[in-house]
């Protein structure tokens, strides 16, 4: 017993620099990027829109007029009207809100499922490991695209199966970066000083190897965000995802593409939304990664 | 390090070998497009032919699909041809004709001298086992047929007798009763003379292995992507056809297609969608070209599946659609609203049917009455542009939101072409976007084709059912006097018309758009082109 207890304070001293120290010195870091900041404002300015946006536009997703279609932006119509006579503003505004949804709970789906398996093979090895990890491989052979249009084929087209898939394509790449993680952090003391005093595994996976390994996560899953969204848009362009009459700025971008010399402002808004977020996410992805990296301190 | 070497010279191998590679194929791809503008050199007449859908099959009899038609229009001859732009009836592999007084038997005299592209002669021997092999068919293997000429070998429905050769190059083929559109009957595209040798020795891959009499020959078919014919050069019509190939490629997107056209990738293109051909119009490399219209567009309604089966329900979806709002906005004008199940060029069409008016308030009650329960419908829309509907999605899209307004929620469904056709076949559909090109620019092909309960299993999707309707078909095709004949398809008309299987759509012009440099191309009603005559200024 007495041996145990210097241990014991080493390690509350050496959690205790972690929980203040690192997350404040991150914030400092990022806040020094430029280009993070403007990320994250766009990205935040896309979430506000997403959440308020749908209750202030001029227009339902589905008003159909005819007779006034495909005019050019105006007063009445910010962003013009597309082939149905529907206002393009309030359909790009209703799509913020599809295609975060998307982003972050794809993204969200493929963290707690990587996360998983990435800790069971990294932490109990072994044929475990070699099951789990030849399964990312295989997935990560094929185009990330490719694979996702499979997935989308076996359960049919619409943008909850699209949110799947695309979930399901990133599992690997969570899974990999946590389990790599796991494989260094297990070999620390304080794990095996905890494995030593008698504790559990699913105490020591959840609350020592889990938390430990989460920046890289954060990192990757912003980014992650960004792609998810292009990659729902890339679906919905081929038909795949979200279904008619659904403002999703792929299909409205599918949708519009046969109008691009006549009426070219179907396609550019919808566009510029998708290049905007995608933007920011990348923006502050790289900005989260220079802060929280150790290894890009110096 | 030795081996991280070899592993970096073997992938540079690879590189330039994939390079290499690249580069020949396009070079292939080079010769096969061959100089267009080589016209009077030795160099190879090539016409690129970019259409919305590949072929099913290129046995004409085995399809009633238009883009079958297309290819094999040219591949094959018929005993009657239409035509240059019409229906009206012109010698074909038949010089001449005569049909008896009582119209129970016809006389053909057969063209001499004229060869199958596999070298056997063609004669009245042959005619005969065409129409032996037809008529021992089912309705799964020849749909056509069935609908065309009533049955097979063992129904009484069947209108032929018999059809027996009398020396080398006379045909006689008897019928059980007068058949009024016969000749134009046997001028369409499916009932086209194949080289009996041929089908014999493939039995049912003969749609793989086309042989015909007509102007070019089979090379090759990539599925989904292109079939190639060449020049016949024994065709018996001196001098023709005047290219030397013919590409046929499927795009089925329309604006690709129309980029293709531009970047030079391909000479012709159909299915031009509407909205652009002010475009091609003010294009001085490319010539517009109007297909004269003999089509209607409509959307099915499957009587046999519920809310359908209630008259009530397919009233209040004809009120229901706005038809001149879709017209407007997906034809651009290129169409005229259309209330009948035929165009208005054939004749019997009823000018007297009142049609359904767009009132969503009428279909809301009608809907109410109906005991409608609000279930949603799956509304199916075409995958791909159709001579008779530019964009079936879009127009799919307008009438999930019409029918939303009078409180009938759809959902939008599509399949691949040909399994779409095959499942709507089967009734497997509740709503379903289609449309239909004369094949012989008579009532009979509309009418009797689409609606009629023989035609249930080949072109009548809807499986509408009306022991009315039926007797008096029956009655128009035995009936010689024409008009009295159009009096009876009058009034079939305003049956459909109260009955509503369908919303009919539209009667669309459909667009073709080519090089400038093409020539002597004259765009035919029935949707498939004889391309022996075209050529490169």
């Amino acid at each position: 017993m007495s041996e145990m207890a210097p241990n014991a304070t080493i390690d509350v001293v050496i959690k205790q620099d972690q929980s203040v120290g690192p997350w404040r010195e991150a914030w400092r870091s990022f806040k020094k990027s430029k280009a993070a900041l403007v990320g994250a404002v766009i990205v935040a300015f896309f979430i506000l829109l997403a959440i308020v946006g749908p209750f202030f536009v001029p227009e339902g997703i589905n008003d159909q007029v005819l007779k006034n279609r495909l005019q050019p932006p105006s007063a009445e119509h910010w962003f013009g009207t597309d082939d149905f006579g529907r206002d393009i503003f309030s359909r790009v505004v209703h799509g913020a809100r599809i295609s975060l949804w998307v982003g972050f709970s794809s993204v969200i789906g493929s963290v707690v499922v990587g996360s998983m398996l990435g800790i069971i093979a990294g932490y109990y090895g072994r044929w475990i490991d070699t099951i789990i990890s030849r399964i990312f491989d295989i997935m990560l052979a094929f185009p990330s695209i490719l694979l996702a249009i499979a997935v989308v084929s076996i359960l049919g087209p619409s943008l909850q199966n699209a949110l799947i898939a695309i979930a399901i394509i990133n599992v690997p790449n969570f899974g990999r970066l946590i389990r790599s993680k796991v494989l260094s952090i297990k070999q620390e003391e304080y794990i095996t000083s905890a494995k030593a005093i008698g504790m559990k595994d699913a105490r020591i996976l959840f609350s020592h190897i889990l938390p430990n390994s989460m920046t890289p996560v954060i990192v990757q899953g912003t980014l992650a965000v960004a792609s998810a969204i292009i990659e729902a848009a890339a679906l919905g362009f081929l038909g795949l995802g979200a279904e008619a009459p659904t403002p999703e700025w792929g299909k409205m971008l599918a949708d519009a593409r046969i109008y691009l010399i006549n009426a070219p402002w179907t396609m550019i808004f919808p566009g510029l939304a998708i290049m905007l977020t995608v933007l920011g996410f990348n923006l502050m992805g790289d900005g989260l990664r220079d802060a929280l990296d150790p290894k890009m301190k110096n | 390090m030795r081996k991280k070497r070899w592993l970096a010279l073997g992938l540079m191998l690879l590189l330039v070998l994939s390079t290499a590679l690249a580069a020949c194929s396009s070079d292939e791809k080079d010769d096969v497009k061959g100089d267009d503008k080589g016209g009077g050199e030795k160099k190879e007449k090539t016409l690129v032919f970019g259409r919305g859908g590949d072929s099913v099959s290129l046995d004409p009899i085995a399809t009633t699909e238009g883009e079958t038609y297309k290819v094999t229009e040219n591949l094959y001859e018929k005993l009657i041809n239409f035509g240059e732009q019409d229906t009206t009836l012109n010698p074909g592999l038949a010089k001449s004709w005569e049909a008896a007084e009582d119209g129970l038997s016809y006389t053909f005299d057969l063209q001499e001298g004229v060869k199958f592209h596999d070298g056997t002669d063609f004669n009245a021997d042959a005619v005969v086992k065409n129409f032996e092999r037809w008529m021992n068919g089912d309705a799964e293997k020849f749909p056509y047929f069935k609908s065309v000429f009533g049955g097979f070998k063992d129904d009484k429905s069947l209108v032929i007798k018999s059809v027996k050769a009398d020396g080398d190059l006379k045909v006689v083929i008897t019928l059980k009763q007068p058949q009024a559109p016969f000749l134009k009957n046997l001028a369409m595209s499916p009932f086209a003379i194949a080289s009996p040798t041929a089908f014999e020795k493939f039995g049912d891959k003969f749609g793989d292995n086309p042989v015909g009499t007509g102007p070019f020959k089979f090379v090759s078919w990539k599925r989904n992507d292109s079939i190639t014919i060449e020049k016949n050069p024994n065709y018996w019509r001196e001098g023709l056809p005047k290219l030397d190939k013919v590409v046929f490629r499927s795009i089925p997107d329309n604006s690709t297609r129309l980029n293709d056209l531009l970047s030079g990738a391909i000479d012709l293109a159909d299915g031009i969608s509407p909205s652009d051909a002010a475009s091609i119009e003010s294009n001085a490399n490319l010539q517009l070209l109007k297909r004269p219209s003999m089509n209607i567009g409509y959307l099915g309604l499957t009587v046999t599946r519920p809310p359908f089966d209630n008259v009530k329900v397919r009233q209040a979806m004809n009120y229901a659609v706005d038809k001149q709002a879709i017209v407007d906005a997906f034809f651009e004008g290129q169409a005229e609203v259309a209330k009948n199940q035929m165009p208005p060029v054939i004749g019997g069409y009823n000018e007297d049917v009142k049609g359904y008016e767009y009132d969503p308030e009428k279909a809301k009650a009608l809907l109410k009455e109906a005991g409608y329960d609000g279930k949603e419908i799956e509304l199916w829309a075409m995958p791909v542009p159709r001579p008779y509907m530019p964009d079936g999605k879009k127009i799919a899209e307008a009438i999930q939101k019409n029918l939303a307004d009078v409180g009938m929620k759809s959902k939008i469904v599509s399949y691949e072409w040909g399994v779409y056709l095959d499942k709507a076949e089967k009734g497997e559909a509740d709503a379903f976007l289609l449309g239909w090109t004369g094949d012989n620019g008579d009532a009979d092909n509309f009418l009797y084709a689409l609606l009629d309960e023989d035609s249930i299993g080949s072109n009548n999707y809807t499986y509408y059912k009306n022991s009315k309707t039926h007797k008096l078909l029956i009655e128009a095709q035995t009936e010689v006097d024409e008009e009295k004949r159009n009096e009876i398809y009058k009034k079939v008309q305003e049956i459909f018309n109260e009955e509503a299987p369908w919303v009919p759509l539209a009667h669309s012009t459909p667009l073709l758009a080519s090089k400038s440099d093409v020539i002597n191309l004259l765009p035919h009603p029935t949707g498939s082109d004889r391309l022996e005559n075209v050529d490169f200024k």
